[in-house]
């Protein structure tokens, strides 16, 4: 407890009327109820009044001043201040001053039209929030945090199969409520994120393989990457570019049930570096001259 | 919130039953309930304490409450109206990054 005389700033010497004229200057500096939102102020007042109140009864003063007393002495129980209730509705609630600003600008004539409406008991109000989801959690699902403005976490539930463009209802993770009213619901809507290989087509995955010349002409097992896992898959002898095989129950979750496929489309690829041995063999390799695959292609 | 009597209310905002007529008069208290009946609230409370603070110990004359009193509550709808807005502004640009469940 700071000494009540440094406090309000007079000397110990100090007259009642120097000490109450100096406590009315603070004073009407001070005031919560003045100074709303100015959380200092309350400290520094309650300080203040709680040194006047000492110094302007003249036998508590001289009880502190032969020190039979310390400034804690002094405080009294301090009420509730008005400003305490700045947010509550209640008959002094004044809205009014600010029709000249908001006229023409919707953003603020709407949400002055909201505060009028909110009633005692009102539910709150939905927050539209949007997240971006990994493809492959969406697929599969997922349980994602979602940090709002208001500085809490929201636990959101990725449903699998969830598509873009889609919209998550949390509920009672909204606005609170008024009195008893409910709060209101959180509303996600979700956008997936591309994929680097995957492409969805409805319940299905599209995916492109590479295989090499060899694994395309003599077939073979071949490693196959799924939303769920690699899986093995049997490549057809003499497969080419451009056929599709078919993994099924390996694409999205159906909604009533049951998954889709994971089509695979093959791509078959040479090998980076010219290679002698291909070239030699493919030089005397006469159906390689027959067929012409552009046969159809005449205009 | 729970409302007080005016008996209580008399009591606790350490008013007699005179002033406090002339502050409703005055609509500095705008009391609920029934003219018969009044009911006061914790802010009604507050605001009592307010007007004592003025009158006592920032020595406003009676014209002058009035006009602080309108004053506040001016300055508490504002607050509130910006209140809202800002909030209203951090939802709507409330892009909160998605971080993967542990």
């Amino acid at each position: 407890m700071k000494d009540p005389y440094e406090v309000l700033g007079v000397e110990r010497s100090a007259s009642l009327d120097d000490i109450r004229t100096r406590y009315r200057k603070l004073a009407k500096k001070l005031h919560p109820d003045l100074n709303p939102g100015n959380k200092k102020a309350e400290e520094q007042f309650k300080e203040v009044s709680s040194a006047y109140d000492l110094l302007s009864d003249p036998d508590k003063r001289a009880r502190f001043d032969r020190g039979e007393i310390d400034a804690t002495g002094a405080e009294r129980p301090r009420q509730r201040f008005y400003r305490d209730f700045a947010d509550a509705d209640h008959a002094y609630t004044d809205a009014s001053g600010f029709e000249d600003f908001a006229a023409g600008d919707d953003i603020i004539a709407e949400i002055l039209r909201r505060q009028a409406q909110a009633r005692a008991n009102a539910p709150g109000a939905d927050l539209h929030y949007h997240l971006a989801v990994d493809f492959l959690d969406a697929v599969n699902g997922a349980t994602l945090r979602l940090s709002v403005p208001n500085g809490e976490t929201l636990e959101v539930k990725i449903p699998p199969g969830v598509e873009t463009g889609q919209v998550l209802r949390l509920r009672g993770k909204g606005a609170p409520g008024r009195g008893t009213g409910k709060p209101g619901d959180a509303l996600v809507e979700i956008t997936v994120n591309p994929h680097r290989f995957f492409i969805r087509e409805g319940d299905d995955i599209h995916v492109e393989l590479p295989v090499t010349l060899t694994e395309a002409v003599l077939g073979g097992e071949v490693a196959v990457p799924t939303p769920t896992g690699t899986v093995m898959m049997r490549v057809p002898k003499n497969s080419n570019t451009g056929a599709t095989l078919r993994l099924r129950g390996k694409g999205v979750r159906r909604h009533g049930g049951g998954h889709g496929d994971e089509l695979v489309r093959l791509k078959v690829m040479l090998p980076p570096a010219p290679d002698p041995e291909l070239e030699k063999f493919l030089s005397g390799w006469e159906a390689g001259r027959s067929y012409d695959p552009r046969r159809g292609m005449q205009p | 919130m729970t409302t007080i009597s005016r008996q209580e209310f008399l009591l606790r905002a350490r008013l007699d039953q005179t002033t406090l007529e002339a502050w409703v008069t005055e609509e500095w208290l705008i009391p609920g309930g029934s003219a018969e009946e009044p009911a006061f609230t914790d802010a009604d409370l507050a605001r009592a304490a307010l007007i004592h603070d003025l009158k006592r110990d920032l020595d406003v004359n009676d014209a002058g409450i009035g006009v602080i009193l309108g004053l506040i509550d001016q300055v508490h709808g504002l607050r509130r109206t910006l209140a809202a807005l800002l909030r209203d502004a951090r939802v709507r640009d409330g892009r909160a990054t998605p971080t993967r469940d542990a």
